[in-house]
């Protein structure tokens, strides 16, 4: 069942358009990101969702309530910040009970919840610290508590793990995935950076200019980007300005080279431009006899990045990555070789414009 | 060079301390001269039993903690809001409040007396108005005051934290801001305190009874008391930047941390 709806979602700031056209369901339970660079429209989109920023046009609705106009201390919406924003003059304890002491809960029950919660971040022992006493990390697990306390109906987070360092990032993202997956809590999570989004999320919203790009699972975003900007924006993508060859036989030229593509082309004519892209990941050397996409290339760079090698190639003028697994018996190429690589058909995605 | 920077600053140091002290240093020892040969306390306590001077001194401490308190009422939401809601008009608000500095007291009393004597407005008699006056004068400190300390806390996303967990206007306002910027209200109260204590045009103009009034009229008739009643006063302000100091220290962890 459709737990939040956002309908035809239009915001304007005095001359600029934040959010254009946004329209989203998200299940009960169902874990969302929205991606996208830094001014796309994200935080703008999420505090039409918590009540701070009323739509200019369209709605917002939970359980097939309209709260598109609802002030946001009438809603049951938990908000956890990128600055943490915990309350300076309260104790940890304090901090997360102050919505149930806001809602005049019984002394009993709010300090019953404070204690679950205090369990639920594995901070038992911090209940009286102070947030200045606290790590970034224990403090953003503090305010995930405090807007759980309250038994929210939508989670929304911020960019919650901005202000904190690496490590502790990847860390505390399963923590908050486990968290989520535990109480089945409705979530829309807000981020640039999209190895965060592909690896927390049921579902990622890729956003761009105030529009959304594409709707998918992490291994649809990944694996088929419909747009250039997904195919750019989410991990590393070669494009290449492409024509169609012959749409029937799905045959594509890239600078003279043919290629051969799974993508259904029944809507382009021969001639037609098109955008191309390949994944670094899904080139290989030849190794036997194949009948198409046989691309010759020239080696420009070898990189190594850890577990994988990332070779830097030549096809015609086009510049492409290809990674290939690390291992001590792998015969590389030299810089300036010539070489033959090849790919499925159907690693060639057809972009759409 | 540097040493001769050094010693210049010292000298500049010890003539500015010599230049505030020494006064207050002669009128102490003068107001110890009540009797005559010996160096004793009897001008306080000539100063103490004097019902006249607990009767101003008593309704000076009144209006000042009437100032205060409406100043809280007043500059707390005020000053909020402005950071909240329309941060754009900061600097003309600023400007606002520093208008008692270049406005005379005497220019302000005439222009309240004037203002507020007449139907539909006859207020000139009522205590009201002196505090409203207070509460002018005593701004530039309050108010700046209050948002040096709303600077201080991240007031914009802490409202939308206590928000979003249920809290309306008043809960935020107790629960959140005015915690969090207490010691800054405090320093702001006394502040206020210390500047309506020692306040005289607005009392004599408005005729109320207030310590500043009384200690003028005093200085007409004796000696050593309104030496006496001056350090009394000093002694008084001292005190309440001591607590400041003290309180201030007390809390300061508390005032930083946490969202920012
Ligand atoms: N209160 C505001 N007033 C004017 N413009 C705003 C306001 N909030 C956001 N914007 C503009 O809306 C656009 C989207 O902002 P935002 O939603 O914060 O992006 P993101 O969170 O994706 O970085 C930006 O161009 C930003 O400058
Ligand atoms: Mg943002």
């Amino acid at each position: 069942m459709t737990h939040l709806t956002l309908s035809n979602i239009c915001k304007q700031f005095a001359g600029t358009t934040a959010v254009e056209d946004f329209n989203l369901e998200v299940e009960k339970g169902e874990f969302v990101s929205f991606l996208g660079p830094s001014g796309c429209g994200k935080t703008t989109t999420l505090r039409m969702i918590a009540g701070f920023e009323v739509p200019t046009t369209g709605k917002v609705t939970i359980d097939d309530t309209d709260i598109t106009y609802q002030a946001p201390n009438q809603r049951n919406v938990g908000m956890v910040f990128q600055a943490y924003a915990l309350f300076p003059n309260m104790t940890v304890a304090q901090n997360i009970g102050y919505g149930l002491r806001i809602r005049k809960e019984s002394k009993t029950a709010i300090k019953e919840r404070v204690t679950e919660m205090l369990a639920l971040i594995h901070l038992e022992k911090k209940g009286n610290s102070y947030p200045h006493q606290l790590s970034g990390g224990q403090q953003q697990r503090v305010a995930l508590a405090r807007a759980l306390a309250i038994r929210p109906q939508v989670l929304l987070l911020d960019e919650p793990l901005s202000a904190l360092d690496a490590k502790i990032r990847v860390s505390l993202r399963a923590e908050i995935r486990a968290i989520q997956k535990k109480l089945g809590i409705t979530a829309i999570y807000v981020t640039h950076d999209q190895e965060e989004a592909l690896s927390i999320s049921d579902r990622i919203v890729v956003m761009y200019e105030g529009r959304i790009e594409q709707v998918g699972t992490p291994f649809e975003i990944y694996n088929f980007p419909q747009t250039a900007f997904v195919a750019s924006f989410v991990g590393t993508l070669n494009t290449a300005p492409a024509e169609v060859v012959d749409p029937a036989k799905h045959l594509l030229k890239i600078d003279g080279v043919q290629l051969e593509s799974a993508e259904m082309l029944e809507d382009k004519h021969a001639g037609d431009k098109v955008t191309i892209a390949i994944r670094p990941e899904r080139f290989n050397f030849i190794a036997q006899e194949r009948k198409a996409n046989i691309l010759d290339c020239q080696i420009e760079n070898i990189t190594f990045l850890g577990s994988v090698v990332r070779i830097q190639l030549l096809i015609g003028s086009n510049r492409f990555y290809m990674d290939t697994f690390n291992n001590p018996f792998l015969e590389l190429p030299k810089i300036g070789d010539k070489a033959q690589i090849t790919c499925s058909r159907e690693a060639v995605l057809v972009l759409k414009a | 060079m540097r040493r001769g920077n050094r010693i210049w600053s010292w000298i500049v140091m010890i003539i500015g301390i010599l230049y505030f002290f020494l006064p207050l240093l002669a009128t102490f020892i003068f107001s110890l001269k009540a009797k005559l040969g010996v160096l004793s306390f009897q001008a306080y306590a000539n100063v103490f039993h004097d019902p006249a001077f607990v009767y101003n001194f008593s309704y000076s401490v009144l209006w000042a903690i009437s100032t205060i308190v409406v100043g809280i009422l007043l500059f707390v939401p005020t000053a909020y809001l402005i950071r909240l809601r329309v941060p754009k008009l900061r600097s003309a608000v600023e400007f606002i409040t520093l208008l008692p500095f270049v406005i005379p007291a005497i220019v302000f009393v005439f222009g309240l007396v004037r203002t507020f004597s007449h139907p539909p407005l006859l207020i000139v008699n009522s205590p009201a108005l002196l505090i409203a006056g207070y509460t002018v004068l005593s701004m530039p400190y309050m108010y700046r005051s209050i948002d040096t300390g709303l600077r201080s806390i991240d007031v914009r996303t802490l409202t939308e934290a206590a928000q979003s967990l249920g809290a309306g206007w008043g809960s935020i306002l107790f629960d959140i801001i005015l915690p969090n910027i207490r010691v800054a209200i405090l320093s702001g109260a006394f502040l206020s305190f210390a500047i309506v204590i020692g306040e005289y045009i607005l009392a004599q103009y408005l005729a109320k009874p207030a310590f500043a009034p009384y200690m003028a009229y005093q200085i007409q008739q004796k000696a050593y008391e309104p030496a006496a009643m001056a350090i009394i006063s000093f002694a008084l302000t001292w005190a309440a930047m001591g607590i400041i100091a003290l309180v201030g220290r007390g809390n300061g962890q508390a005032q930083v941390g946490g969202g920012h």
